[in-house]
């Protein structure tokens, strides 16, 4: 009988294992692979895929352009994260409070999630673009500028900082907000009521009731979600392709933007597959530190 | 794919059997009598202009070839926005069809090597013993790669200038720029600003979206060639490129009527162009004229097309192309020469442009009533006397002429007219990217 259940529990999971090692692990070890490899597909017919050890990695950490694209990459994940989780707290509480009219509000909320990445790219590429944005128009119609705001081209910086990096990075947060307030949401319906009840009869106020018993309970759950968000936001292509392809002078270039301009463009798969291999290190760094911080939190348990 | 592959797949459960059972009949069959064809070979085109007047066509050209020689053609349809990928893919040995509409001939032929991609048919070629005097002589360029014959032109893709009539007679202009001094003075006047001093409408347009193509024509036009014959040289270090770029970077900073956003993703010079927000574009894609034709009616008598406007060494128009070949792996070769036959027919070329509306590489589809009932399209015919085709005689021109940054001419214009760095150092350095680029194909026996 034992044996005919966990059968029965290998069945049940097999198909999702078969589509991820399919679909998810087998391209992924695939492409590392390749990025031991010469893959030149302008030679590949004459010269094969010849073992080159590091040189790949050599060359794509030697390329400024990439070096750019990890320092964005890692720029815009954190302000992603730091925007959507602050903005996710508030309206994580506003969901959870009654009143009337919160299913309309919930819903607006959650609009965002109904919209892939591919298609809020393109409307936010034709929001903010310089001639055509209605932004622009109404921002001008109310006295506010006198110019158009150059959203997406305006090459100025103010440190590692522009116009463009910001209003991807705010796309992008906008995009994952939804899943960010559901997630908190559950963290919040999770919270005993008589703690906040408590926390009342010794005379806190809404700031104490958020600092010492909202903000320590959610814990677990924040560091889950920004463990996410940083996985994510290391291999996050589709709205930073989209909108800029990198531009303008690379300043909202990311890494797997790199990568897919070197297969696709350049037909050099070795490098891309070692920009490939870097988001997968970095991205294993964290997955690391996760696991490792979930086993610690079990053994203090 | 095989009549016995396409069975294989098609078939399942309890059907299974008896498809195995008629594959192999067919397969005895035709080792039994090799004059026999194969009946199905399978299709694809990318999809132009209207796409259902486009599928119609298709579907009517299928139905008529299949009546005459007992082969069927399955056609799909395979959309522009996925077809480059779709390429790369069927050159690396993906899933292809037995034939069809083909591009980037040079690249996908070095990328495909002896197995996979396009397939040469020069044993076919006698099949077609006019087309020297049927077709262009640009065009034929384009369906020869190495010394071997691919296949049959049957699309062009010639890029005249377009201008707003209404907007320059605003302006007290009467026609079309005919050099590029008159085309700086007629962006000027076309060139509106508000009362802030914002440009509300840019008197000029490159090109197309893809800015690298849309640099292409002003270099010739200056005189300049991108490499040797042979397609091993890069030869940019030159003085057209100095005066194609000083002419570029003048339009953006010194007359400023050239939007200087125009090398970044989401400018749109077509779309621009239908709201009124560009008055002229040097360059048009082929379908810009057809669709302000059909899909735009209020703006009818407000624009017209005109030869591009000459500079230093000639008003050398931008071609694209597009050709019908076979497919490596295809068992059904001669089955496919048949209907590229059938296809290369002086009615069925008159067909095939009108649908997509894509100029024809054939003389007489151009001489036809079609070619000749508006301006517009007679002055897509004059252009065509000036016609340079776009494809390059090195596997890695694609590549070069990427329209993102980190490809060479991309990031050679913007250095050189967005950031206004010093040219001999840009034009040096594009010159030595460029050159290292092409040794990639070459390599040392």
């Amino acid at each position: 009988m034992e044996r005919q259940k966990r059968l029965f529990c290998y069945l049940m999971v097999a198909p999702a294992v078969i589509f991820t090692f399919v679909l998810g692990l087998l391209p992924m070890i695939t492409s590392l692979g390749w990025s031991f490899l010469e893959y030149d597909l302008i030679r590949v017919q004459q010269t094969g895929t010849p073992f080159v050890g590091l040189e790949n990695y050599k060359e794509v950490l030697s390329d400024g352009r990439f070096v750019r694209s990890i320092t964005n990459t890692f720029l815009m994940t954190g302000l992603v994260i730091a925007f959507a989780i602050s903005l996710g707290l508030v309206l994580a509480h506003v969901m959870h409070s009654n009143y009337r009219g919160r299913a309309i509000v919930r819903v607006l909320i959650c609009a965002p999630w109904f919209v892939p990445p591919v298609v809020a790219a393109a409307i936010w590429m034709w929001l903010l673009n310089t001639d055509r944005s209605p932004i622009n128009a109404l921002l001008m119609d109310m006295g506010l500028i006198d110019s158009n705001i150059r959203f997406l081209t305006d090459s100025s910086t103010w440190g590692p900082f522009s116009v463009p990096l910001l209003s991807v990075t705010a796309v992008r947060a906008w995009n994952g907000l939804p899943f960010i307030v559901i997630f908190i949401l559950a963290g919040l319906q999770s919270i005993p009521r008589d703690l906040y009840e408590a926390a009342d009869v010794d005379g806190g106020n809404l700031w104490h009731k958020f600092r010492y018993v909202t903000l320590p309970l959610l814990k677990p759950v924040l560091g889950v979600l920004i463990m996410l968000l940083l996985i994510t936001g290391i291999g996050h292509f589709e709205i930073n392709y989209i909108m800029t392809g990198g531009g303008p002078q690379d300043l909202t270039n990311v890494m797997a933007v790199y990568s897919y301009l070197q297969a696709f463009n350049f037909f050099r798969f070795d490098l891309a597959s070692a920009a490939g291999g870097v988001i997968l290190v970095l991205t294993g760094i964290i997955c690391a530190l996760y696991i490792r911080g979930q086993l610690k939190n079990r053994d203090d348990r | 794919m095989s009549t016995m592959v396409r069975i294989t797949n098609g078939w399942r459960g309890r059907c299974a059997r008896a498809g195995a059972a008629l594959a192999v009949s067919a397969v005895a069959m035709g080792a039994a009598a090799p004059q026999a064809f194969a009946q199905e070979i399978e299709f694809w085109t990318q999809s132009y202009g209207d796409l259902i007047a486009w599928q119609r066509t298709m579907d009517e050209l299928t139905s008529e070839f299949e009546e005459q020689s007992g082969i069927e053609v399955n056609h799909e349809l395979v959309n522009w926005s996925v077809a480059f990928n779709r390429w790369l893919t069927v050159a690396q040995g993906g899933a292809a069809p037995d034939c069809a509409d083909m591009f980037w001939l040079h690249s996908f032929s070095a990328i495909g090597g002896d197995e996979y991609g396009p397939l040469p048919i020069n044993e076919y070629r006698d099949r077609w013993p006019d087309l020297e005097a049927q077709f262009y002589e640009g065009s034929l360029q384009d369906v020869n790669w190495n010394g071997d014959f691919y296949g049959i032109p049957w699309r062009g893709d010639v890029r005249p200038l377009i201008y707003r009539t209404d907007y320059a007679a605003e302006a007290g202009l009467e026609g079309a720029p005919d050099t590029w001094d008159e085309l700086v003075e007629h962006a000027k006047a076309m060139t509106v600003r508000d009362d802030n001093g914002n440009v509300t409408r840019w008197g000029f347009a490159l090109g197309p979206d893809n800015v690298s193509q849309a640099y292409v024509p002003y270099y010739w036009q200056a005189g300049g060639l991108f490499m040797t014959e042979d397609g091993r040289t890069a030869t940019i270090d030159n003085e057209a490129t100095r005066t194609a770029l000083t002419f570029i970077r003048d339009l953006v900073w010194e007359h400023e009527v050239l939007n200087p956003d125009f090398m970044e993703r989401g400018h749109d010079p077509e779309a621009d162009f239908q709201s009124g927000i560009v008055a002229m574009i040097g360059s048009a894609p082929g379908p810009t004229a057809p669709t302000l034709a059909s899909d735009f009616p209020e703006l009818d008598g407000k624009w017209a097309l005109a030869i591009p406007a000459e500079g230093p060494a000639g008003r050398d128009a931008y071609a694209g192309s597009g050709y019908f070949g076979v497919l490596r792996g295809s068992d059904n070769v001669e089955e496919c020469v048949q209907w590229l036959q059938f296809l290369s027919t002086p009615d069925s070329m008159q067909r095939l442009s009108e649908a997509s509306g894509n100029v024809s590489p054939m003389r007489d589809v151009m001489a036809s009533d079609f070619w000749s009932d508006t301006e517009w399209k007679k002055t897509i015919t004059e252009t065509l006397e000036h016609a340079h085709t776009s494809q390059h005689p090195s596997p890695v021109w694609n590549a070069l002429v990427s329209p993102e940054p980190g490809a060479v001419i991309y990031d050679m214009m913007y250095e050189a007219v967005i950031q206004q760095q010093d040219l001999d150092e840009v034009i040096a350095r594009a010159q030595e990217r460029m050159q290292s680029e092409m040794d990639r194909a070459f390599v040392e026996e």
